[in-house]
Protein backbone atom coordinates (compact mmCIF):
# COMPACT_ATOMS: atom_id res chain seq x y z
CA UNK A 1 0.00 0.00 0.00
CA UNK A 2 2.59 2.60 1.02
CA UNK A 3 4.61 1.71 -2.14
CA UNK A 4 1.22 2.66 -4.74
CA UNK A 5 1.05 5.88 -2.71
CA UNK A 6 4.84 6.58 -2.96
CA UNK A 7 4.13 5.72 -6.81
CA UNK A 8 1.38 7.88 -6.73
CA UNK A 9 2.99 10.54 -5.11
CA UNK A 10 6.01 10.83 -8.14
CA UNK A 11 3.56 10.24 -10.79
CA UNK A 12 1.81 13.36 -9.32
CA UNK A 13 4.63 15.28 -8.95
CA UNK A 14 6.00 14.34 -12.57
CA UNK A 15 2.68 15.29 -14.29
CA UNK A 16 2.44 18.22 -13.07
CA UNK A 17 2.11 20.52 -16.28
CA UNK A 18 2.90 23.76 -14.58
CA UNK A 19 3.97 25.54 -11.20
CA UNK A 20 4.03 28.74 -10.39
CA UNK A 21 7.55 30.39 -9.53
CA UNK A 22 8.69 33.89 -8.85
CA UNK A 23 11.86 34.34 -10.23
CA UNK A 24 12.36 38.21 -10.87
CA UNK A 25 14.64 38.13 -13.79
CA UNK A 26 12.36 35.43 -15.65
CA UNK A 27 9.39 38.23 -14.79
CA UNK A 28 11.40 40.67 -16.21
CA UNK A 29 12.38 38.36 -19.02
CA UNK A 30 8.71 37.89 -19.74
CA UNK A 31 7.65 41.52 -19.42
CA UNK A 32 10.24 42.77 -22.12
CA UNK A 33 8.94 39.70 -24.28
CA UNK A 34 5.31 41.03 -24.17
CA UNK A 35 6.02 44.87 -24.60
CA UNK A 36 8.11 43.58 -28.03
CA UNK A 37 4.76 41.86 -29.22
CA UNK A 38 3.15 45.54 -28.44
CA UNK A 39 0.53 43.90 -26.37
CA UNK A 40 -0.43 45.89 -23.21
CA UNK A 41 0.69 44.21 -19.71
CA UNK A 42 3.04 46.67 -18.00
CA UNK A 43 4.61 44.33 -16.00
CA UNK A 44 4.60 40.48 -15.56
CA UNK A 45 2.94 39.96 -11.56
CA UNK A 46 3.32 36.25 -12.26
CA UNK A 47 4.06 33.47 -14.48
CA UNK A 48 3.63 29.88 -14.34
CA UNK A 49 6.81 27.86 -16.33
CA UNK A 50 5.41 25.11 -18.45
CA UNK A 51 8.61 24.44 -19.80
CA UNK A 52 11.81 25.62 -20.48
CA UNK A 53 10.18 28.28 -22.75
CA UNK A 54 6.81 27.57 -22.30
CA UNK A 55 5.63 29.94 -19.92
CA UNK A 56 1.87 31.92 -18.70
CA UNK A 57 2.22 35.11 -17.46
CA UNK A 58 0.14 37.34 -15.71
CA UNK A 59 0.13 41.18 -15.54
CA UNK A 60 -0.48 43.56 -13.08
CA UNK A 61 -3.50 44.73 -15.67
CA UNK A 62 -5.18 41.47 -15.04
CA UNK A 63 -4.25 40.47 -19.05
CA UNK A 64 -2.55 37.05 -18.91
CA UNK A 65 -0.58 35.63 -21.76
CA UNK A 66 0.50 32.66 -23.16
CA UNK A 67 4.47 33.32 -24.33
CA UNK A 68 6.37 29.99 -26.23
CA UNK A 69 9.06 29.02 -28.33
CA UNK A 70 7.34 27.74 -31.62
CA UNK A 71 8.80 24.80 -33.61
CA UNK A 72 10.56 27.13 -36.00
CA UNK A 73 12.47 28.76 -32.99
CA UNK A 74 10.13 31.80 -32.76
CA UNK A 75 8.69 33.64 -29.75
CA UNK A 76 4.58 33.61 -29.87
CA UNK A 77 2.96 35.73 -27.38
CA UNK A 78 -1.12 34.73 -27.58
CA UNK A 79 -3.46 36.25 -25.02
CA UNK A 80 -4.65 33.42 -22.76
CA UNK A 81 -7.86 32.35 -21.75
CA UNK B 1 31.14 88.46 -17.79
CA UNK B 2 34.57 88.72 -19.41
CA UNK B 3 36.14 88.17 -16.17
CA UNK B 4 36.35 83.79 -16.21
CA UNK B 5 38.70 83.50 -19.14
CA UNK B 6 37.66 80.80 -20.93
CA UNK B 7 40.05 78.35 -20.88
CA UNK B 8 40.15 77.10 -25.00
CA UNK B 9 40.17 80.99 -26.84
CA UNK B 10 40.92 80.18 -30.01
CA UNK B 11 42.39 84.05 -30.48
CA UNK B 12 44.23 83.19 -27.58
CA UNK B 13 47.37 81.90 -28.86
CA UNK B 14 47.19 85.39 -30.41
CA UNK B 15 47.12 87.22 -27.43
CA UNK B 16 49.81 84.75 -26.00
CA UNK B 17 52.53 85.77 -28.38
CA UNK B 18 51.41 89.30 -27.89
CA UNK B 19 51.97 89.77 -24.28
CA UNK B 20 54.14 93.01 -24.62
CA UNK B 21 51.78 94.39 -26.82
CA UNK B 22 48.27 93.43 -24.58
CA UNK B 23 49.14 96.21 -22.93
CA UNK B 24 49.18 98.23 -25.59
CA UNK B 25 45.39 98.81 -25.99
CA UNK B 26 45.39 98.81 -22.15
CA UNK B 27 47.55 101.95 -22.63
CA UNK B 28 45.87 103.21 -25.82
CA UNK B 29 42.20 102.95 -24.21
CA UNK B 30 43.01 106.16 -22.87
CA UNK B 31 45.05 107.44 -25.90
CA UNK B 32 42.36 106.22 -28.71
CA UNK B 33 44.18 106.26 -31.73
CA UNK B 34 47.07 104.35 -30.91
CA UNK B 35 45.79 100.49 -31.56
CA UNK B 36 44.46 101.82 -34.85
CA UNK B 37 47.61 102.81 -35.95
CA UNK B 38 49.86 100.01 -34.29
CA UNK B 39 49.14 97.19 -36.97
CA UNK B 40 49.63 99.40 -39.82
CA UNK B 41 52.96 101.18 -38.80
CA UNK B 42 54.33 97.89 -37.20
CA UNK B 43 56.25 97.00 -40.30
CA UNK B 44 58.19 99.64 -41.02
CA UNK B 45 59.36 99.81 -36.99
CA UNK B 46 61.98 96.81 -37.36
CA UNK B 47 63.07 97.11 -32.91
CA UNK B 48 61.19 95.64 -30.44
CA UNK B 49 59.35 99.29 -29.30
CA UNK B 50 56.68 97.67 -31.35
CA UNK B 51 55.85 93.76 -31.56
CA UNK B 52 52.67 93.28 -31.69
CA UNK B 53 52.20 92.53 -35.39
CA UNK B 54 55.92 90.44 -36.04
CA UNK B 55 54.64 87.23 -33.93
CA UNK B 56 51.72 86.54 -35.82
CA UNK B 57 51.82 85.42 -39.24
CA UNK B 58 47.68 86.31 -39.52
CA UNK B 59 48.31 89.77 -38.75
CA UNK B 60 51.08 90.13 -41.13
CA UNK B 61 49.71 88.92 -44.04
CA UNK B 62 46.00 90.44 -43.19
CA UNK B 63 45.62 93.87 -40.76
CA UNK B 64 42.22 93.31 -40.81
CA UNK B 65 42.32 90.05 -39.58
CA UNK B 66 44.61 91.38 -36.50
CA UNK B 67 41.57 93.65 -35.43
CA UNK B 68 39.15 90.61 -36.23
CA UNK B 69 41.30 88.43 -33.34
CA UNK B 70 41.11 91.56 -31.39
CA UNK B 71 37.33 91.50 -31.28
CA UNK B 72 37.18 88.05 -30.94
CA UNK B 73 39.20 88.50 -27.86
CA UNK B 74 37.24 91.04 -26.49
CA UNK B 75 33.80 89.19 -27.18
CA UNK B 76 32.90 86.92 -24.24
CA UNK B 77 31.70 83.89 -26.65
CA UNK B 78 33.37 80.82 -26.29
CA UNK B 79 36.65 79.54 -27.25
CA UNK B 80 36.03 77.20 -30.02
CA UNK B 81 34.55 78.82 -33.00
CA UNK B 82 35.44 82.68 -33.24
CA UNK B 83 38.58 81.58 -34.83
CA UNK B 84 36.54 81.37 -38.15
CA UNK B 85 34.47 83.56 -37.59
CA UNK B 86 36.65 86.37 -37.14
CA UNK B 87 38.25 85.65 -40.18
CA UNK B 88 34.67 85.23 -42.10
CA UNK B 89 33.77 88.12 -41.06
CA UNK B 90 36.79 90.50 -41.25
CA UNK B 91 37.36 89.05 -45.37
CA UNK B 92 32.95 89.71 -45.72
CA UNK B 93 32.46 92.56 -44.49
CA UNK B 94 35.61 95.12 -44.31
CA UNK B 95 33.03 98.02 -43.76
CA UNK B 96 32.45 97.00 -40.76
CA UNK B 97 35.96 97.67 -39.28
CA UNK B 98 35.32 100.91 -37.57
CA UNK B 99 32.67 99.24 -35.66
CA UNK B 100 34.76 96.48 -34.79
CA UNK B 101 37.62 98.94 -33.59
CA UNK B 102 35.93 100.78 -31.72
CA UNK B 103 34.59 97.50 -29.82
CA UNK B 104 38.04 96.03 -29.60
CA UNK B 105 39.41 99.79 -28.75
CA UNK B 106 36.86 100.05 -26.09
CA UNK B 107 37.12 96.37 -24.72
CA UNK B 108 40.98 95.40 -25.51
CA UNK B 109 42.06 96.45 -22.23
CA UNK B 110 40.66 94.29 -19.45
CA UNK B 111 39.84 91.27 -22.02
CA UNK B 112 43.46 91.36 -23.14
CA UNK B 113 44.80 91.03 -19.70
CA UNK B 114 42.92 87.83 -18.97
CA UNK B 115 42.82 85.94 -21.65
CA UNK B 116 46.93 85.35 -22.71
CA UNK B 117 47.06 82.66 -20.16
CA UNK B 118 45.42 79.85 -21.37
CA UNK B 119 46.46 80.10 -25.00
CA UNK B 120 48.08 76.87 -25.36
CA UNK B 121 45.40 74.92 -23.70
CA UNK B 122 42.82 76.24 -26.89
CA UNK B 123 44.11 73.48 -29.31
CA UNK B 124 44.66 70.20 -27.25
CA UNK B 125 41.28 70.60 -26.00
CA UNK B 126 39.88 71.03 -29.64
CA UNK B 127 41.54 68.07 -30.69
CA UNK B 128 40.43 66.26 -27.37
CA UNK B 129 36.49 67.16 -28.76
CA UNK B 130 37.26 65.62 -31.79
CA UNK B 131 39.08 62.40 -30.86
CA UNK B 132 35.61 60.92 -29.47
CA UNK B 133 33.61 61.58 -32.94
CA UNK B 134 36.56 60.06 -34.26
CA UNK B 135 36.31 57.07 -32.31
CA UNK B 136 32.16 57.13 -32.82
CA UNK B 137 32.99 57.07 -36.52
CA UNK B 138 35.47 53.91 -36.04
CA UNK B 139 34.63 51.04 -38.39
CA UNK B 140 31.99 49.09 -37.89
CA UNK B 141 32.61 45.80 -35.85
CA UNK B 142 28.89 43.72 -36.49
CA UNK B 143 30.50 40.19 -35.26
CA UNK B 144 31.72 42.15 -31.89
CA UNK B 145 28.55 43.34 -31.28
CA UNK B 146 26.47 40.83 -32.16
CA UNK B 147 28.51 38.35 -29.68
CA UNK B 148 28.20 41.08 -27.28
CA UNK B 149 24.26 41.33 -27.42
CA UNK B 150 24.58 37.14 -27.31
CA UNK B 151 26.15 37.42 -23.97
CA UNK B 152 24.80 40.25 -22.30
CA UNK B 153 23.11 39.30 -19.05
CA UNK B 154 20.99 42.41 -19.20
CA UNK B 155 18.29 40.64 -21.82
CA UNK B 156 16.47 37.65 -21.23
CA UNK B 157 16.98 34.69 -23.28
CA UNK B 158 12.83 34.93 -24.13
CA UNK B 159 13.92 38.74 -25.36
CA UNK B 160 17.02 37.72 -26.96
CA UNK B 161 14.77 35.25 -29.30
CA UNK B 162 12.47 37.75 -29.67
CA UNK B 163 14.74 40.56 -30.47
CA UNK B 164 16.37 37.60 -33.08
CA UNK B 165 12.78 37.61 -34.60
CA UNK B 166 12.38 40.64 -35.02
CA UNK B 167 15.60 41.20 -36.43
CA UNK B 168 15.39 38.49 -39.13
CA UNK B 169 12.20 40.21 -40.03
CA UNK B 170 13.77 43.26 -40.91
CA UNK B 171 16.69 41.62 -42.82
CA UNK B 172 14.50 39.84 -45.03
CA UNK B 173 12.61 42.84 -45.76
CA UNK B 174 15.78 44.21 -47.16
CA UNK B 175 16.93 41.21 -48.94
CA UNK B 176 13.22 41.73 -50.58
CA UNK B 177 13.97 45.24 -51.53
CA UNK B 178 17.56 44.64 -52.51
CA UNK B 179 15.94 41.69 -55.06
CA UNK B 180 13.43 44.00 -56.44
CA UNK B 181 10.91 41.68 -54.98
CA UNK B 182 9.35 44.53 -52.80
CA UNK B 183 7.39 47.72 -53.68
CA UNK B 184 8.60 49.39 -50.58
CA UNK B 185 11.60 52.21 -50.92
CA UNK B 186 14.41 52.64 -48.46
CA UNK B 187 13.02 55.26 -46.99
CA UNK B 188 10.22 53.57 -45.63
CA UNK B 189 12.57 50.99 -44.14
CA UNK B 190 14.41 53.41 -41.80
CA UNK B 191 11.17 53.70 -39.93
CA UNK B 192 11.22 50.00 -38.75
CA UNK B 193 14.92 50.39 -38.43
CA UNK B 194 15.10 52.82 -36.12
CA UNK B 195 12.56 51.24 -34.33
CA UNK B 196 13.92 48.26 -34.09
CA UNK B 197 16.87 49.74 -32.56
CA UNK B 198 15.32 52.14 -29.93
CA UNK B 199 14.01 48.69 -28.68
CA UNK B 200 16.91 46.67 -28.25
CA UNK B 201 18.59 50.43 -27.09
CA UNK B 202 15.87 50.51 -23.93
CA UNK B 203 16.66 46.96 -23.30
CA UNK B 204 20.64 47.36 -22.81
CA UNK B 205 20.86 50.91 -21.91
CA UNK B 206 20.26 50.05 -17.95
CA UNK B 207 21.76 46.70 -17.95
CA UNK B 208 24.68 46.85 -20.56
CA UNK B 209 24.94 50.81 -21.17
CA UNK B 210 28.58 49.91 -22.19
CA UNK B 211 26.66 48.03 -25.63
CA UNK B 212 23.89 50.24 -25.33
CA UNK B 213 26.54 53.23 -26.09
CA UNK B 214 28.36 51.00 -28.68
CA UNK B 215 24.84 50.08 -30.47
CA UNK B 216 24.13 53.54 -30.64
CA UNK B 217 27.11 54.82 -31.94
CA UNK B 218 27.36 51.90 -34.80
CA UNK B 219 23.51 53.26 -35.73
CA UNK B 220 24.18 54.68 -39.07
CA UNK B 221 26.55 52.62 -40.09
CA UNK B 222 24.88 49.39 -39.46
CA UNK B 223 21.89 51.34 -41.92
CA UNK B 224 24.30 52.03 -44.55
CA UNK B 225 25.41 48.06 -44.58
CA UNK B 226 21.77 47.56 -44.54
CA UNK B 227 21.19 50.16 -47.44
CA UNK B 228 23.60 49.23 -50.31
CA UNK B 229 23.13 46.35 -51.96
CA UNK B 230 26.46 44.92 -52.06
CA UNK B 231 28.02 45.74 -48.42
CA UNK B 232 24.46 44.11 -47.69
CA UNK B 233 24.69 40.84 -50.04
CA UNK B 234 28.40 40.63 -48.10
CA UNK B 235 26.33 40.61 -44.83
CA UNK B 236 24.47 38.18 -45.74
Amino acid sequence: MACIVRALAVAAIAITPAFAADDPAQRKDLTAVIALHGLPCGEVASYEAKDDREFVATCKDGNRYHVFVDKNGRVMVEKAR
Amino acid sequence: MGAPAPPSSPSAPVQRTEAPAAALPAIASNDAKAPVASPGSAAPVPDAAKPPAAPRPEAAAKPETAKAATLAAASPKPATPPRTEAKQATQAKPESKPAARAVAESKSAPVAESKPAPAPESKPVAEAKAAPQAKAAAPLDLKSLEQRLKDTSAIGLMTKLSLKNQVDDLIARFRDYHRGASKVALAELRHPYELLLMKVLSLLQDGDPALAQAINASRDAIWEVLADRDKFLQLA
